[in-house]
Order: C-alpha cells, then sequence, then structure tokens
C-alpha cells in the first residue's frame, strides 16, 4: 500500500458552502502542503479526515482502513496539530500529557520526555503561560509522541517568526525520513512549503484544483510576461491564469517549455512560486 | 468630545437601554418597598453609579481601549468624555429610578420624600462619592481591580459588622453614621440652609475634581 | 525629503524585556518592514509610536511632530492595523464605523463601503463573528478610509491567504503613488516584505539589528558557502554569523564585494534572504 492516505469523491454540504468531490492521495514517506484561498474547504478537510464532520459522500482510506468503519484504530496512528492548540489552560504541560497518552496503546513516554527537552518546554508550566510558538511545539510534541503514522498540521505557524518556522519545518523533514510517516500540512505560508512539501494539492471554492509534485510544479510553471498584442485565443490555452495591465500581460503557464518554444524571445518566463500559481489561478482571468 | 461620547452610546446602546433599563425598574420597584429611605437612596444611587461603569468594564474586557487610544484623542479627553458621559447616565438612571419608584402603586416612599432637597443632595452626594472613589480604581486596576475593591469593602462591611455586634470594636457603623449625620447638622447650623448647601456643593466638586485629575494622570501612564 | 517617522534613541523597560536605544528613520514616500523574531520588540515599537504604552527615554517625530505634544493631530492622518484586532465584541461593523468615522475629517464614506464589499465584510455582522483574518480586513478597510498620510500595521497580513495578501500588498503600492503616503508594517512573512519593502529593519532582543534599504541588503548581504578549511579564526569574525554543514561551512556577510575578494573562486555566495538573515542572526534567546 504506497499511500498512507487515500480520498476519493469527498463531499460535504454545508448550505452556503460545499466541498465538491475531493479526491487525492497522500504518499508513504511524503509531506503534502494544503493550499487555498481562506474558505476554500482545507479546514473541512482535515476535520472529515479526523470525522469531526460527518461527510456526505466519499471514501477516505487511512492507513488501507476506512477512517469510520475502523475510527478508532484509525485515529491512534494520526497525530493532529491544530491552529490554536486547544487544552485546558490552566493544567501544567505534565497534567495535559496525563489526560490525553492513556488513550493511545502506543504511548512512548520516554520519546515525549525526550521531545519536551528538545523543545526546551518545562513540564510543570502551565499551558497558558506558554508563547504561542512554545504551544505548538507542545501540541506537536504530543502529536509525535504515540507513533503516529500521519500527522496532520492544520495551519500550525501562522503568527510564528521565520526563525521558529524554519526549525519547525527541519523538525517535520526528520520525521518523514520514516518512510512509513507522512505529513498533511495545510498553511498560508507558501514559502515555507516550497522548502519542504513533496506534493501539493490546492483547493479552492471546495474543488482541489490540483495535486501534483511539488518539484515539478515549480520547474515546469512560470510566470510570463509580455506584450498585449501576444495575447489571442489561441495563445491563451498556454496560459492558466492572466491578468492584463497597461503595459502588458503577467500570465500563468504550467509548461514554460511550450511557452518558450511558441512565443521565442518575445516574452520573459520568471521563476514561478507557489504563491504566484495561487495568486493567478484564483484572480486571473482563463480567458484572453 | 462629542465624538467620544456618541461612540460609548453607539457601541454600548444596547447594554444600556436593556441593563439600565431592567436594573433601573427592579431598583425603583424594591426601592420603593424598603422601609428606610436613606438605604434606598444608597442601594439606588450605588446601582446608577455602576452602570456607566460597566460600560467601561466591558470595554476593559475586550481589549478595546488600544482601539480609543489610537483615536485621533488624547488620553485627558478621553477621560473628560467617560466623566460626562457617566455623570450624565448617572442621573438619568437615578431619575428613573427615582420616577418608578414613585409611579408603582403601593410604595413605602413618597414622592415628596425622595424629591426633598435633602434627598437629592443626599443622593448627589453619593453619586459623587462612589463614582470618585471607583473611577480611578477602574482606570489603574482595570475590571478585576474594581470588582475586587467592591467585594473587599463588603467583605470589610461584614467584618465590621460582625465585631460591632460581638462588642469587640467599641463602635457600630450606626454609631459612625450618627456621628457624620450629628457633623451636618451642626455645618448647617453653622452656615445656615444656603450656606450648607453650598458647602457640600463645593466639596463634591473638588473630590469630583480630585478623581478626575487622578485618572488623568493615570491613564496617561498606563500602558496598554 | 522629510521623514514619516524617526525614532531616536528610544527606550522602554519591562519585567523581563527592555527595548534600547532604538533609532531609525522611515523617510516619506516609503515603505519599511519591520522584522524580528517572536518577542523582539516589534509590537512594542509600534505601540511607542502610537503612544499606547509610554516611552522611558528617547525621541519619536511624526511628521516632524513630537509624537506626544501633537498626539492628536498625528493620529489624526495615521491609519492603524493592530495585531490583534479589538474592538467591542457585540457591535457590528456598521456600529463600529459610525462610532469611530466621525473622528477623521478626511472619512471617506464611498472608499469605505467599496473596500468592505471588496473584502466581503456585511456591515451588518457583528464583530464576534468574524473569523481572525476577516477582523484584520475590517481594519485595513478603516485604516485606508480616512485619507491617512500613514499607515502603521502590526502583522496586518496574519491569517489572511496569499491570494488576499498579493492583493492587499498590490493595493497598498498603488497607495504609495501619492509620495506622501508612507507605510511601516510588521511581519513574520518575509516573502511579503521581498516583495514590497523599501526599507528593512530588523529587531532582536530590543535592540535594532540593521535597518537599511531593502536593494542595498540585497547588493551587500550574502551566504558565504565553503569548505571547512577556508574558515580561518580571522575569517570567522569578519562574518554576522557562521554555521557548520556537513559539507563545511555557511556563513552570513554583510559585504558581498570584500567576500569575493577574500575567498576567492573557492567559496560559492548567494544572497541572502531577509529569511537566512534573521536565522543566521538569530541570537538564541529562546523567544519561540
Amino acid at each position: 500500500m504506497p499511500n498512507i492516505l487515500e480520498i476519493r469523491n469527498l463531499s460535504k454540504d454545508y448550505g452556503d458552502f460545499k466541498l465538491k468531490s475531493v479526491s487525492f492521495d497522500l504518499p508513504k514517506g511524503t509531506i503534502m502542503g494544503l493550499i487555498g484561498p481562506n474558505g476554500a474547504g482545507k479546514t473541512t478537510v482535515i476535520k472529515l479526515i479526523l470525522n469531526l464532520v460527518r461527510k456526505d459522500a466519499g471514501a477516505i482510506r487511512i492507513f488501507g482502513l476506512d477512517n469510520l468503519a475502523d475510527e478508532a484504530a484509525v485515529k491512534s496512528r494520526i497525530g493532529f496539530v491544530h491552529d490554536t492548540p486547544l487544552f485546558y489552560e490552566r493544567l501544567t504541560l505534565k497534567s495535559i500529557k496525563a489526560q490525553v497518552a492513556p488513550f493511545y496503546k502506543n504511548w512512548d513516554e520516554n520519546l515525549f520526555q525526550r521531545l519536551l527537552r528538545e523543545f526546551a518546554l518545562p513540564p510543570r508550566q502551565i499551558f497558558a503561560r506558554l508563547s504561542r510558538g512554545m504551544k505548538m511545539k507542545f501540541a506537536l510534541a504530543l502529536a509525535l509522541s504515540h507513533e503516529a503514522d500521519l500527522i496532520l498540521l492544520d495551519e500550525p505557524t501562522s503568527g510564528l517568526d521565520p526563525v521558529f518556522r524554519r526549525e519547525l519545518l527541519a523538525k517535520l523533514s526528520g520525521i518523514i525520513q520514516d518512510e512509513n510517516k507522512s505529513i498533511l500540512f495545510s498553511t498560508h505560508i507558501t514559502s515555507d512549503l516550497e522548502r519542504i512539501a513533496d506534493y501539493i494539492t490546492f483547493i479552492r471554492d471546495g474543488e482541489v484544483v490540483f495535486s501534483s509534485a511539488k518539484d515539478e510544479l515549480l520547474a515546469n510553471g512560470g510566470v510570463v510576461k509580455g506584450g498585449n498584442d501576444l495575447l489571442t485565443e489561441e495563445t491563451a490555452k498556454f496560459f492558466k491564469g492572466l491578468r492584463r495591465r497597461e503595459f502588458g500581460f503577467e500570465a500563468l503557464t504550467d509548461d514554460s517549455a511550450a511557452v518558450r518554444r511558441r512565443f521565442g524571445e518575445n516574452v520573459v518566463i520568471d521563476k514561478v512560486t507557489l504563491e504566484d500559481i495561487m495568486f493567478f489561478m484564483t484572480r486571473g482571468d482563463r480567458r484572453v | 468630545m462629542r465624538n467620544l461620547i456618541l461612540k460609548d452610546l453607539i457601541l454600548h446602546r444596547k447594554f444600556l437601554l436593556l441593563v439600565g433599563g431592567l436594573y433601573g425598574a427592579w431598583m425603583g420597584y424594591f426601592g420603593s418597598r424598603m422601609g428606610s429611605l436613606r438605604v434606598s437612596i444608597f442601594l439606588s444611587t450605588f446601582l446608577s453609579c455602576i452602570i456607566p461603569l460597566m460600560i467601561f468594564t466591558r470595554e476593559d474586557k475586550f481589549k478595546a481601549a488600544s482601539v480609543s487610544c489610537s483615536l485621533p484623542v488624547t488620553r485627558k479627553q478621553i477621560v473628560l468624555s467617560r466623566y460626562i458621559l457617566s455623570w450624565a447616565l448617572m442621573l438619568i438612571v437615578y431619575a428613573l429610578i427615582v420616577l418608578i419608584a414613585v409611579v408603582i402603586p403601593g410604595g413605602k416612599v413618597k414622592a415628596g420624600d425622595l424629591l426633598s432637597t435633602n434627598a437629592i443632595f443626599l443622593a448627589l452626594a453619593l453619586l459623587a462619592l462612589f463614582f470618585s472613589i471607583l473611577m480611578p480604581l477602574l482606570v489603574r486596576f482595570g475590571m478585576v481591580g474594581m470588582f475586587v475593591f467592591l467585594i473587599g469593602m463588603q467583605v470589610l462591611g461584614a467584618v465590621l459588622l460582625f465585631l460591632a455586634a460581638r462588642k469587640i470594636l467599641p463602635f457600630s457603623l450606626k454609631d459612625i453614621l450618627a456621628s457624620i449625620g450629628r457633623a451636618l447638622a451642626s455645618l448647617n447650623a453653622h452656615l445656615g440652609g444656603p450656606g450648607y448647601y453650598l458647602v457640600l456643593f463645593g466639596a463634591m466638586l473638588v473630590l469630583s475634581a480630585a478623581s478626575f485629575s487622578l485618572s488623568v494622570f493615570l491613564f496617561q501612564r498606563k500602558d496598554l | 525629503m522629510d521623514n514619516a517617522v524617526e525614532v531616536k534613541g528610544l527606550g522602554k523597560d519591562y519585567k523581563g524585556f527592555s527595548l534600547r536605544d532604538v533609532s531609525f528613520v522611515l523617510p516619506q514616500g516609503t515603505i519599511m518592514g519591520l522584522v524580528g523574531p517572536n518577542g523582539a520588540g516589534k509590537t512594542t515599537i509600534i505601540k511607542l509610536i502610537l503612544n499606547l504604552v509610554r516611552k522611558n527615554g528617547g525621541e519619536i517625530r511624526v511628521f516632524g511632530l513630537d509624537h506626544l505634544q501633537h498626539e492628536a493631530e498625528i493620529k489624526s492622518r495615521i491609519g492603524f492595523v493592530h495585531e490583534t484586532p479589538a474592538y467591542i465584541e457585540d457591535a457590528t461593523l456598521k456600529d463600529l464605523k459610525t462610532a469611530i468615522a466621525p473622528f477623521y475629517k478626511k472619512w471617506d464614506e464611498t472608499l469605505f463601503r467599496s473596500l468592505m464589499a471588496e473584502f466581503g465584510l456585511p456591515a451588518e455582522k457583528k464583530f464576534k463573528k468574524l473569523s481572525h483574518g476577516m477582523k484584520m480586513k475590517f481594519q485595513i478597510a478603516l485604516a485606508l478610509s480616512h485619507g491617512a498620510d500613514l499607515l502603521v500595521m502590526d502583522e496586518p497580513t496574519s491569517g489572511l491567504d496569499p491570494v488576499f495578501r498579493r492583493e492587499l500588498l498590490e493595493r497598498l503600492s498603488g497607495w504609495m503613488q501619492d509620495e506622501r503616503k508612507s507605510i511601516l508594517f510588521s511581519t513574520h512573512i518575509t516573502s511579503d516584505l521581498e516583495r514590497t519593502a523599501d526599507h528593512i529593519t530588523l529587531v532582536d532582543d530590543g535592540t535594532i539589528v540593521l535597518s537599511r534599504p531593502k536593494d542595498e541588503i540585497k547588493e551587500t548581504w550574502g551566504i558565504v558557502k565553503g569548505a571547512a578549511e577556508l574558515m580561518t579564526e580571522k575569517r570567522r569574525a569578519s562574518f554576522k554569523g557562521v554555521r557548520t554543514t556537513a559539507f563545511g561551512f555557511e556563513a552570513l556577510t554583510d559585504d558581498i564585494p570584500a567576500a569575493r575578494r577574500e575567498f576567492g573562486p573557492g567559496a560559492v555566495i548567494d544572497r541572502a534572504s531577509i529569511e537566512d538573515i534573521m536565522i543566521f542572526m538569530d541570537r538564541g534567546n529562546g523567544h519561540a
């Protein structure tokens, strides 16, 4: 079984928002970044994986098991870090651990203690007194200490400085050296994903726009800039998102080589970032 | 100034109408049924004072002071607007309480009693006293500090009553109030009616001014 | 050229933290990004400029005026965005606007309404019902609607998705076409700064580490990578930060030309990103 997580045609109707037939796979030993505009459905997808909300249709298989039929078995192997770690604020870290640990058969106390030391978290400290970054590290320590094979992180780094974020990313990269583990990570800070993600899934308006290997996206994609006179019905098909300006156009392509062949030196093709991709595919026009 | 006062009225209007209205009416009803005029005036003025203060404790709760202090106003202007607004609200709430007390049938209190010069003066003096003490506390220590003070006062009062009842203290609350009453009466006799009221009024002004200065001082030094 | 903001020798003492001798200048018509690790003092600096906290020493001049003596006048020309949006929770957005707009002589109701529409903010909604990102958008709408000459923003993009962030930055760039306007904003998302800032001020542990035009930083700050033998004590002292790697060393220099002359072809020199600078210069004071 090459995939830790398989999602097929997942749907959820909230009335004013619908998740429509979402499908993607998370292979073993990889990190996938989940990106998308606010309200696109990223958190909904994560909640559905954890069965915090009921799906209307579709299948979610984790570790080859159905996430509903084998809920307890599945959850014992999932570690979850929420964007606002929600623990009893007034308890010490020690007490919180004492509450959480018994739920997991595979709780590894030695590993937990090691992580506390590594993250410089004093066990007798009251949770409320920790800074936001420390709270996140604690949640991560808990998530990592029961041999979870799937780690889910929902906006874990918002509000945290680049120094800390880089530490966290290094830690996450270290985790998936174990080929049996995978990480799914939703975030707005796309530069972090460019650093460590293997795959990127882009969700917009409740649908998966793409789920691809990051390296391919960044290598083949490009931001094309040229004069407006170059835009015709025919050339429009090269672009996934287009913005006309006074002095020329800017557009996203997923095939820089093809664009280069078609336009030659008449256009500039800049390297693309994930942010460019999100931006052009959300705000760019798709017609000329 | 106008903008600051309007701002508070706009943002807290529901609270004021609901809480001010309901509590005011309740106090008017119960106050009219109490035996002692002085006690009802005491409680009514206290409630009237608390209503505007609660607006500011709400601001404290939401930490909205950082927005107010980012607006193009000085801290002194903010404090002044609060004093003006609070006095206006206190007088309105108190008037409401008196109205209800007088209008509702079956009350033990007569309009004449509540509206006599003495009663009005007592009410104003108590309003000035409560507000002048509580407002700087609120500014400096916030909502929590104000409540701690109020609860502390209640506890202190209970303890004093207890000690007095057990005769451990050589005097009781009644004695203290009686001696204050005597001092005021002798002042009245000395100065004559209008002079007496003038002096009391002056004292209230001085107290309020001192409270205002203190609040400004504290608020200017408060780190948000 | 006049300066929008001048800070000289600013100091502030808290229990357990102090800001010391902070000095920098924001020239009129420019955008300055304030970066630094969590707890470095960025929010404190912004609060000091707005006189939300009292300084213990130093001078702050805004639009050439002393920030205490001309407090109200200065603030009528400042649009502010706080890191934690703090408004009366029960109030509707309409109420908040009605309460706040009259304070500003140059209030532009049409602009405000169009911003609210563009940001997707319904006027009748209660403030407490908004997500963090929406609360930030509301603050931004207010800040842009009263003809301000200076925007002071603390983490204005936290919780906002990359698409909105880019649009906001584009809007701010457009706003800056008027040369009298200036912006000071703090952020953890250094890619945003790379995109739009003219000046970068890096704060760490209560002091200014550097405050320079971004272009100058790009020209002169770099990461030197080479084999271990190339590092000597003398050379080590010339660097701002050194790390050992599996292949040798990586070191931060603030003088690329000098480093080139010193190391010759033996070392690779890459331009340093703002994030790189922060990471290399991190004093590791356990902030996160």
